[in-house]
């Protein structure tokens, strides 16, 4: 019952702040309108390359273009849902911990890592869900997808662990900010390799593939998992090898995460 | 010309000294831009593969490769955030600490921002192009380095910093009006990106439309320098587009001054 | 209650070393130095106690509180609140403490005010009803009716320090630390937040250590204080003490009605003080004498001046705190701890 409890307590906290990003969004309305259709267009203008190249070419690669877009799609969401729910990292990187405000953060009964995330609820992010779907929805059609509960369960279980290969390698790279007071600039380096996840991973050289796969692992993040509803293949490796990573990165960063709480100095008197 | 120099100086020299405090910060964000050539480069590769064709639209592999790495060294070395730089002086007032010094306010932020580029030019410049370069030449098996065309990229290149620069300027004034940039400067880079061909060559597209974009000044930004360095403009072409971009300088230019008129008689008259 | 034992904490300091050679080398190979913040201090505090704790700017005051608060890991050394140890049993010491940091919000910037107690009230689990009452009461001490529905962000700063204390209160603490709560504030808004402390600790018993510059905070609130400089403590006790122990000058001033003859007074050579123990100043309207009473009584001071000149008006006080402490920043008075 006492997980119950603190489940509560975490939802209705996260309904709070979500209530009130919602209202600064209607205070902001051109401001947000304007980033919105930014993040639509930066996909958008993707989307187009895609086809300008498709038009000249069969398949890239072997994969023709609508399965490119379901790739592009599946990478799309994990990264939406990363940055809706843990977009205050990126702050902790930047500027929080150097002006010494992570302080607060220290004096509160609960953990630091949820207290700071919970904090900002990034609606910018619904450019990219929606992206996401609507790619899917026209890619869907044309390929074949084998949709049964055990693959249903296993896009889940994906969707989940790849979400938590973005936010580990956001918690690790923004915790170095504990110690060197800023990381921002090593957060974005890190954090623009899950471009790589686009596509197909065999489009790259070995040593670029090996990187994406077993190093920095966001191929992992879209094309395994992707690939395997799309093509099938060993579930053991293209989803399970997302909860590998997934679990990794996440059980690395909250450690990280905690050795460099120890660590903070704050700032100024 | 000299006086500007003398008096525009120490601007550029603050500019230095803020650009070496965060070059460590620089090179990692270079380092991330960076990885998106590569992805591009790998996916050109393997449309080249897929496609078994010699050219994709009139580019080879070689000019394919050498449009993503020079389009990303031009846009890298013509970016500017002044559009930022100065929204931030709007929003927080300090644009009137401006209008009671004696110097223009373009100029400074300008001067400025070209020290800021020292130090951005020193590290990606040399190794950008001798990649290119060698790349190129295993590519292709014989030198293709024309120095020649170079300096007049160089030219080209000088040309859309500046255009981009006052493109940027114009823009921030909008500060004046909306409460926040971010939404609308994402929209801005993200367009000026695309009609720039900083994502897909403008060759690429439809023949009217590609007609239209290369006369806008978006084009003046990134296409015309990149298709000058790759060698895919003759004499003419060059001659033209050197032309469109003083054009646009001027326009820019003037039109910069003209917004900064009516927002001094602004502010004036209702005191900030 | 609270027991501190030769809390020590060091920083580390990278070194750099000037130009974009000395910037290389220090990337590669950084230079270190030690810099010792807090060095060797120990206080108890017993329940119910209001503590001051003051010192320069960069004294390392702000150091210990946050030792104190969990926010840094001492260096070595110890300290023990309620049996807890703040740095290891973090998330269940902070429930028992109130935090305020005069200089920087916890509130959230955009919320308003009343929905940043909702939030609080579920971060500390407090229950719907032991919340209803603790507001009102909070309400009452603090009056934040007029602005519990603005933004943080429209608060003047006076009413955010009233929201802010309200914040840290709202869970009941046990123990209360306010760092400079009253920087920046007016008269009538710092008496305001004192005489709401003052509530607080006398009802609750809570105990409050408190950092400030302004003595009148010291003054009208501490049961005791412990001033530290550089880092090291440098006296302890009540503020009877401070003055007993350094403060045994008193001041006298008067109005003479001949300046001439009020000038020709002889203190030094009368008593046969040296210049630490007595000074004299005549700005032409008022004379000011201040001396050691350990060395010449009272009694005797006016009696001499009585019989030597004729005043308008005469009266004697107490050097007053601020100038005891601006001695000891100074390092005028000698301080042996």
């Amino acid at each position: 019952m006492k997980i119950f409890k603190k489940l509560h307590r975490v939802f209705k906290l996260h309904r709070i702040f979500i209530k009130q990003d919602l209202k600064r969004l209607m205070e902001y309305k051109i401001d947000f309108a304007t980033g919105a259709v930014g993040m639509l267009l930066a996909q958008g203008v993707n989307i187009v390359f895609l086809s300008i190249i498709f038009s000249q070419i069969p398949a890239l690669d072997g994969w023709k273009y609508e399965e490119i877009l379901f790739i592009y799609g599946f990478a799309l969401l994990p990264k939406a849902i990363d940055h809706l729910f843990t977009d205050n990292l990126w702050a902790i990187a930047y500027f929080i911990i150097r002006k010494g405000d992570f302080d607060k953060y220290l004096t509160r009964p609960v953990s630091t890592l949820f207290a700071v995330t919970v904090e900002k609820f990034q609606v910018d992010a619904f450019g990219e869900l929606f992206v996401g779907l609507l790619l899917f929805g026209i890619s869907i059609p044309h390929i074949s997808l084998n949709i049964n509960p055990l693959n249903i369960f296993l896009f889940i279980i994906a969707m989940i662990f790849a979400t938590l290969i973005y936010t580990g390698i956001k918690l690790i790279t923004a915790s170095i900010a504990f110690w060197i007071k800023r990381s921002g600039s090593i957060t974005y380096m890190f954090y623009m390799v899950n471009e790589f996840s686009k596509y197909p991973t065999t489009i790259y050289n070995r040593v670029v593939g090996a990187i994406v796969t077993y190093i920095i692992p966001f191929a992992f993040t879209a094309f395994f998992p992707a690939s395997y509803f799309i093509a099938g293949g060993n579930p053991w490796y293209n989803i399970g090898g997302t909860v590998v990573a997934g679990t990794v990165l996440m059980a690395v960063g909250i450690l990280v995460w905690n050795k460099g709480v120890s660590a903070y100095e704050s700032a100024g008197s | 010309m000299r006086k500007i120099f003398r008096i525009y100086k120490p601007f550029t020299h603050a500019g230095i000294l803020l650009a070496a405090q965060y070059r460590v910060n620089f090179i990692f964000f270079l380092l991330g831009d960076i990885l998106m050539c590569f992805i591009n480069y790998f996916l050109w590769r393997a449309v080249f593969n897929s496609g078994g064709a010699q050219t994709f639209m009139g580019f080879s592999e070689a000019d394919m490769v050498s449009y993503i790495f020079i389009s990303f060294l031009t846009s890298t070395l013509a970016y500017s955030d002044g559009s930022y730089a100065v929204g931030e002086e709007i929003r927080d007032g300090s644009v009137v600490m401006r209008m009671i010094k004696p110097i223009r306010f373009d100029l400074a932020f300008l001067f400025q921002e070209l020290g800021e580029r020292v130090i951005s030019i020193a590290i990606v410049f040399l190794p950008l192009v001798a990649g290119v370069e060698v790349f190129r030449f295993f590519a292709t098996g014989a030198v293709q380095f024309n120095i020649v065309r170079f300096l007049l990229y160089l030219l080209s290149l000088i040309l859309a910093y500046l255009i981009n620069f006052y493109i940027n300027v114009c823009y921030g004034y909008s500060a004046f009006v909306l409460k926040n940039l971010w939404g609308s400067n994402l929209l801005k880079n993200i367009i000026i990106g695309f009609l720039a061909g900083s994502t897909i060559p403008l060759a690429f597209m439809p023949p009217v439309l590609s007609e239209i974009l290369r006369i806008l000044p978006f084009a003046s930004l990134t296409y015309t320098p990149v298709m000058i360095y790759i060698g895919k403009y003759d004499l003419v072409q060059i001659l033209i587009s050197f032309g469109l971009q003083i054009v646009w300088l001027a326009f820019f230019i003037f039109l910069q001054q003209v917004i900064w008129n009516a927002c001094v008689k602004r502010l004036s008259a209702q005191g900030g | 209650m609270i027991y501190v034992n030769n809390l020590k904490k060091e920083f580390k300091k990278t070194i750099k070393e000037p130009g974009l050679k000395g910037s290389l080398k220090s990337f590669i190979k950084p230079k270190n130095e030690i810099i010792t913040a807090v060095n060797d201090v120990s206080f108890h505090v017993p329940r119910g106690e209001v503590l001051g704790f003051i010192g320069p700017n960069g004294a390392g005051k702000s150091t210990v509180i946050k030792m104190l608060t969990g926010i840094l890991t001492p260096t070595s050394g110890s300290c023990e609140i309620n049996g807890k140890i703040p740095y290891k049993n973090r998330k269940s010491y902070v429930r028992e403490i109130g935090v305020v940091f005069g200089q920087r919000t916890q509130l959230w910037w955009d919320l308003a005010l009343r929905e940043t107690y909702t939030v609080l009230k579920e971060i500390y689990e407090v229950d719907d009803k032991a919340f209803k009452e603790r507001m009102a009461f909070l309400n009452e001490v603090l009056e934040l009716e007029e602005f519990i529905t603005s933004p943080v962000r429209t608060l003047s700063l006076g009413q955010r320090m009233r929201a802010d204390i309200a914040a840290s209160l709202l869970h009941s603490p046990k123990v209360l630390f306010l760092d400079e709560p009253t920087i920046g504030l007016d008269v009538v808004v710092k008496d305001n937040i004192r005489q709401a402390v003052k509530t607080i600790n006398e009802n609750e018993q809570t105990t409050v250590i408190l950092t400030t510059h302004d003595l009148q905070d010291v003054e009208n609130l501490c049961d005791r204080i412990v001033m530290i400089d550089k880092g090291s403590k440098i006296f302890d006790g009540n503020i009877a003490e401070l003055k007993k122990k350094y403060g045994q000058s008193r001041e006298m001033k008067f109005i003479p009605t001949d300046f001439e003859a009020a000038g020709k007074l002889d203190y030094k050579g009368e008593f046969k003080l040296t210049d630490d123990d007595i000074e004299i100043e005549n700005d032409g309207h008022n004379v000011a004498v201040r001396f050691n009473s350990d060395k010449v009584s009272v009694e005797k001071i006016l009696n001499y001046t009585l019989s030597h000149t004729h005043v308008k008006d005469i009266n004697v006080s107490d050097a007053d705190i601020e100038e005891i402490i601006k001695g000891i920043y100074r390092s005028e008075v000698k301080v042996d701890a």
